[in-house]
């Protein structure tokens, strides 16, 4: 097991370099970041070409990836546009952590604008994955054990109606019900917008519940995914002989679920799970976007549109990195649930 | 919110009872040891649970929103003044914002929600009333032009100050000029303050010489972009360059009636009343700027009281805003939202010819199309509506009248002659028009209208809608409206308002390989590139007018341009906030005035 | 043979002469008790006569028509389900919104399943450096994001794939388009699921005894192995559709893919946003449609499960 780690953690570094490189190219590819600067007007040769000097952005594109991995501190570049070579450049390349610049909000790195907005991401959504997951699990299981009743059926279709809502349906609707009109009927009722309101603060009650409804309505739409996924594995799985063996032996109906059901039939849970939990640090660009939560979504969308490549590297970076790591964890992991897993 | 961590301490202690393992987390615990098996008995059902947790959540909820500033809300608002003594709360007006500025420093940013803010903490030399008549502010009058046209020249009030308390001078213009005409700098655009040398013979006194006739430079210099010389110079010797001046995204000091004091990432921004500003001082203690970037959600948080204010609803809203007793204010500020005809050589031969252009203008009934506006725009005949001086009042606008069109269409050899509710072009293929503008639902829907209409003249209108990024790129990034793949455009747009100047029409900008960054897409008409160079080095302003009135009767002939419907700025204002003045170019030149009753 | 112990689903063989049923036959057999299936495949049948069938009583023509006079009308007798923000009629654009939702929905579907499955199988049963390869090719997929990716593509290919013709309708290419782009980007997590169940299966006696007889791989991976682990692949599937139908409504409002004025059940859920409270009917209709087929096409999924699964008792109805 342990040359199984160390062989899938020699494997992941030129996994990321090759990631690294296709979405370098991707997004270069996708949009000019220069083409907006103009303001009313079309950005004006002049300033295009002073711009792209300035950003590095008239190196042809395998230069500009190489200054983005490694710096350019080992180079002399002209800094003040006469034409001759002055001193060396000043970025250290993103092996050494430094990101570069944003392009977009120049004069602030773009490491300095992610740890700004990462934590808002972790509070929202840490909780909310804790909350997804125990429900998923919760109502998966209540609901295999119920199979075909008429719980079952309801919780079938309540699940499926809440697949088959766009996300940004449930978070307005939500919106509108609990915090607009809830108000408005005298009802205790949730804020709208933001992580908390400006003018008390960043305090724990008000992240707290500007958190509820967020999380409501991403919860709504992957607790029906997921339990779909669990209710199916446990069907399977308690219809093996094992389990009449368990029952047979006289356990009760709690621990022959708990302890023998679930652990088989968590393998697709673990799956989804272990591909889920990376993205969580992109944070939810729908569900932030509406609720004006600033979080890694908004930044990451932001940020795209107007092709900022050091800030969209350095997300999407940082989230491949998450995955790599977290796929391995899901492959140890069945390892463990499922004995009979080898890794040769 | 000591009362709160209490209660939630209690319900996470009911859960865990004598037993851990009966808790929240002992139970997530429990599902992984199986083996276990004398622990059995202390597992509560997963029924039990699921209710018990169900009933937490919402519990929880509840505790929370009695706590965290919810409470419940009075169905009307008190009418009685309270009668204890209670210290005056905080003068706070929080407005939604749809774009967070990518930075504070107006040089190193293009964006509208970004220069606006200008007129708080920054100041202009002159700014602009309701009316969009400029008016003086730190000058002492506004700035006189030499008989030949190029020499501008500004004299300060000597009582103006920076929120430091240092004097606002003639250096600090001189410094603002250098800096973003260094090639050290990575503002976003030098233009128009690399068309004039500055120079400045004493304190008061700023001489702007340009090489040319500019008659724009009222409507396009100083627009917030004053930086102070005593905060960034020291800045840019050290390091070579301001592009990462503390200063750009916090400007601590500044010279408006309000102070920046806080930009939290992604959330919101706000501005301090400045206890030092040199001109009367402002009734709000704060103005905050909450970033809400979905529309929808900017009409839920005005409606549920969570801001004060908001800027460009969608316009299906503002019944609900009217309803709501909210203070709608209209404001022109210069757009139109227009077709663009592409009469390049690789448009469609219909779309060059006039004919087919005065029957699409026939064809498609603007005024009925309204009312996705709910009626409440009225059609705009030409791009120059917002500045009525330079219109030929002459122009009427064209009538909807789809039998004429059709009538124009057949004279002109336009038939149908294989039936199939298309007609054909005088080359026998069918008439068929590409039309592309962006995304938003609006548009599309304005498309869907134009389409069925076009087809009841016997005109196939193709629609396309991209995302406004690949609309709107240019020739070397193939953006349709570059490349002309597009024989009519849409988009909202303006002159450089208040001034009437352009230049979309200029032939010199049309694009090709040579000229990759031109944007006139539309068309190289000689005597109308004439008019457009010759209006901007005119200096004598009725002059100046007659030209536009050419140029804007011209363009209504030959039919380059037609009008959908006025794209006024909206704002929505809680009932509670008064004393604001709105102007299309700056909205919150009299911020200091602004009050808001509690 | 016994005759009084019978699990139920299994037909009885009280005639030793009666040839035993095809696997086919017992598949079909069982899955006709599954009254929810039965239902489900009924549905479906419905919402595809619905969208088929439905050209005859409106046509293309009708369903682009507008009038801003009448718009934002609810349901009447002229309008059963009302009117859009231009005066569209919505029960003709559900008609043909339908047809491309319908299609894109099963065929990305179908798409991901391929795709997912192959991948998942080859490299779960395969192991080794195949495994190493698949595995990292998948997560290498799983980091490219997709709005960036979706725009390049639509970009380079919406101009070179020429309209589709199905039953005299024209299809843009953009639909080819946006099939093979859900498609190719949402197979990971079947892909993920079915190679640990391959893992995991692989190492069961009854592999090695068909490998004993001779079997060959591929016969053991698809007859087999890939029976056993039908379930996630149907879960995956029926939310699959869901997701193709609900993608497409995003990929539109990106600009790539669909065109307005041409109707889809997920761009009309787009255009129905700002009028959630004031029109409900706006997203109600195309919203039940796309519920009504994925729930349809989940009790077919159980159905077939169950169908399929040796094991698997159902308990008595």
């Amino acid at each position: 097991m342990v040359r199984y780690i160390i062989r899938r953690l020699l494997q992941a570094i030129p996994l990321l370099l090759l990631i690294s490189i296709m979405i370098f190219v991707l997004l270069q590819s996708s949009g000019d970041p220069l083409a907006s600067m103009g303001g009313k007007r079309l950005t004006r040769p002049e300033d295009r070409a002073r711009l792209a000097k300035i950003m590095g952005l008239d190196q042809p594109i395998y230069m500009q990836y190489i200054y983005w991995l490694v710096g350019n501190d080992w180079v002399q570049i002209d800094v003040d546009n006469d034409g001759t070579l002055d001193t060396y450049g000043t970025r250290k390349g993103v092996i050494r952590g430094d990101f570069g610049f944003s392009l977009l909000s120049r004069g602030k790195l773009a490491l300095d604008l992610i740890l700004e907005r990462l934590p808002n991401t972790m509070v929202l959504m840490i909780p909310a994955e804790i909350i997804i997951l125990f429900f998923s699990l919760v109502v998966g299981i209540y609901s295999a054990l119920r199979q075909y009743s008429l719980t079952d059926q309801v919780i079938t279709t309540a699940s499926f109606i809440g697949y088959s809502m766009p996300i940004f349906f449930v978070a307005l609707a939500s919106m509108y019900i609990f915090a607009v009109n809830f108000r408005k009927w005298g009802l205790p009722y949730l804020p709208t917008v933001g992580m908390f309101d400006p003018k008390v603060g960043k305090t724990f009650s008000q992240v707290a519940i500007h958190m509820i409804l967020p999380i409501f309505s991403m919860s709504l739409v992957s607790i029906s995914g997921y339990s779909r996924f669990v209710r199916s594995q446990m069907l399977e799985v308690i219809s093996q002989d094992y389990i009449r063996t368990a029952y047979a032996k006289g356990l009760s109906e709690r621990m022959v679920l708990i302890g023998h059901a679930l652990k088989n039939a968590a393998i697709p849970f673990v799956t989804l799970v272990g591909i889920d939990i990376p993205f969580l640090l992109g944070g939810a660009v729908i569900t932030e976007t509406i609720f004006g939560w600033p979080g890694m979504g908004r930044l990451f969308i932001d940020h795209l549109t107007r092709y900022d490549t050091p800030v969209v590297m350095g997300i999407l970076m940082l989230i491949s990195l998450a995955v790599v790591f977290f796929q391995l964890l899901t492959d140890i992991v069945y390892g463990w649930l499922d004995p009979r897993i080898r890794y040769n | 919110m000591k009362k709160c961590v209490i209660i939630w301490n209690n319900l996470i202690n009911i859960k865990k009872g004598g037993n851990s393992k009966k808790s929240l987390f002992g139970l997530f615990n429990k599902l992984h040891k199986y083996t276990k098996q004398e622990k059995e008995e202390n597992i509560m059902s997963d029924k039990n649970n699921m209710i018990k947790l169900l009933g937490i959540f919402i519990i929880a909820s509840f505790v929370l929103t009695a706590c965290g500033g919810g409470g419940t809300v009075p169905t009307e608002a008190p009418t009685a003044a309270p009668t204890s003594v209670v210290p005056a709360a905080e003068k706070i007006v929080t407005i939604a914002w749809t774009q967070e500025p990518n930075s504070l420093n107006r040089s190193y940013s293009s964006m509208w929600y970004m220069s606006v803010l200008t007129n708080i903490y920054e100041c202009w030399p002159w700014n602009y009333d309701a009316n969009n008549e400029p008016y003086p502010n730190l000058l002492t009058e506004m700035p006189t032009v030499s008989d030949d046209g190029l020499v501008v020249t500004m004299k300060l009030r000597d009582d103006i100050t920076w929120s430091d308390g240092t004097p606002i001078t003639s250096d600090d213009f001189v410094f603002t000029h250098e800096m973003i005409n260094s090639t050290a700098n990575s503002v976003d655009s030098a233009y128009p303050y690399d068309q004039f040398t500055i120079s400045a013979p004493d304190a008061q006194t700023v001489i702007m010489t340009f090489s040319e006739v500019f008659t724009s430079w009222q409507s396009s210099l100083w627009q917030g972009s004053l930086m102070p010389k005593h905060i960034l110079q020291p800045v840019f010797d050290s390091e070579g360059t301001i592009d990462a001046a503390e200063w750009n995204m916090a400007p601590t000091v500044g010279c408006g009636p309000f102070n920046f004091s806080a930009w939290e990432s992604g959330s919101y921004l706000r501005f301090d009343k400045n206890p030092n500003y040199w001109g009367p001082a402002s009734k709000l203690d704060a103005i905050v700027f909450q970033f809400v970037p979905d529309d929808a959600a900017q009409t839920a948080a005005i409606l549920a009281g969570d801001v004060d204010a908001g800027y460009w609803p969608p316009f299906e809203d503002i019944p609900a805003f009217q309803d709501a007793g909210m203070n709608i204010v209209k404001v022109l500020a210069g757009y139109n939202e227009g077709w663009f005809f592409n009469l390049r050589d690789m448009a469609s031969p219909g779309i060059k010819d006039l004919v087919v252009r005065k029957a699409i203008a026939m064809g498609l009934n603007r005024e009925a199309n309204t009312d996705l506006r709910l009626g409440l725009v009225k059609v705009n005949k030409t791009l120059w509506d917002d500045l009525p001086a330079y219109v030929d009042p002459s122009i009427t606008a064209w009538p909807y009248d789809p039998e004429a069109a059709k009538v124009l269409l057949e004279d002109h050899g336009y038939v149908d002659s294989d039936a199939d509710g298309i007609r054909e072009d005088l080359e026998g293929n069918p008439l068929t028009i590409t039309y592309g503008t962006t995304d938003k639902t609006e548009r599309q829907n304005y498309q869907a209208l134009a389409q069925q209409q076009m087809l009841a003249i016997g005109i196939d209108l193709q629609t396309f809608s991209y995302d406004a990024d690949i609309l709107f790129a240019s020739y070397s990034d193939n953006g349709p409206a570059a490349i002309g793949d597009l024989d009519i455009m849409e988009w909202s747009d303006a002159p450089y308002f208040p001034d009437p100047d352009t230049s979309y029409w200029l032939c010199s900008d049309t694009p090709s390989d040579e000229n990759p960054y031109g944007y006139n897409y539309f068309v190289c008409d000689e005597t109308l590139d004439a008019l457009f160079q010759q209006q901007i080095v005119t200096g004598d302003p009725a002059a100046r007018e007659q030209i536009f009135w050419n140029i804007t009767k011209y363009m209504h002939d030959n039919l380059y341009y037609l009008g959908i419907w006025e794209d006024p700025d909206i704002w929505i204002f809680n009932s509670r906030v008064t004393g604001y003045i709105i102007s299309g170019v700056t909205p919150f030149h009299n911020v200091a005035d602004w009050d808001i009753t509690p | 043979m016994e005759s009084n112990l019978k699990p139920t689903g299994i037909p009885v063989i009280t005639d030793i002469e009666k040839p035993p049923l095809s696997l086919s036959q017992l598949v079909f057999l069982r899955f006709k008790r599954h009254k929810m299936a039965v239902a489900g495949i009924f549905i479906l049948i419905l919402m595809i006569f619905y969208s088929i069938g439905g050209t005859f009583f409106k046509t293309e023509a009708y369903s682009l028509v507008t009038d801003t006079s009448i718009r934002l009308n609810a349901p009447s007798t002229e309008h059963p389900f009302g009117t859009d923000a231009v005066g569209r009629d919505i029960l003709a654009r559900t008609i043909f919104g339908g047809q491309i939702s319908l299609l894109i929905g099963l065929v990305a579907m179908t798409l991901e399943v391929i795709v997912g499955v192959l991948i998942g199988a080859i490299a779960g049963y395969y192991g080794g450096i195949l495994d190493s390869l698949l595995m990292r090719f998948t997560e290498a997929m799983l980091n490219i994001p997709q709005i960036p990716l979706l725009l390049v593509l639509g970009k380079m290919l919406s101009d070179k794939i020429a309209p589709l013709s199905i039953f005299g309708r024209q299809f843009s290419g953009s639909v080819v388009v946006i099939i093979a782009v859900i498609g190719l980007t949402s197979w990971m997590g079947l892909a993920r699921i079915v190679r640990a169940n391959f893992l995991s299966l692989r190492e069961q006696e009854f592999v090695t005894a068909a490998r004993c007889t001779g079997t060959k791989n591929w016969s053991i991976i698809f007859e087999h192995i890939l029976p056993n682990t039908m379930a996630p692949i149907i879960v995956s599937a029926t939310l699959a559709v869901a997701n193709a139908i609900i993608s497409e409504a995003y990929v539109s409002f990106l600009g790539v893919g669909v065109m307005p004025p041409t109707a889809t059940w997920g761009n009309m859920l787009n255009g129905a946003y700002t009028y959630i409270e004031s029109a409900p009917w706006l997203w109600i209709f195309p919203g039940g449609f796309i519920v009504l087929t994925v729930l349809s096409i989940n009790f077919i999924g159980d159905g077939l499960r169950d169908a399929l699964d040796p094991r698997a008792l159902t308990q008595s109805e």
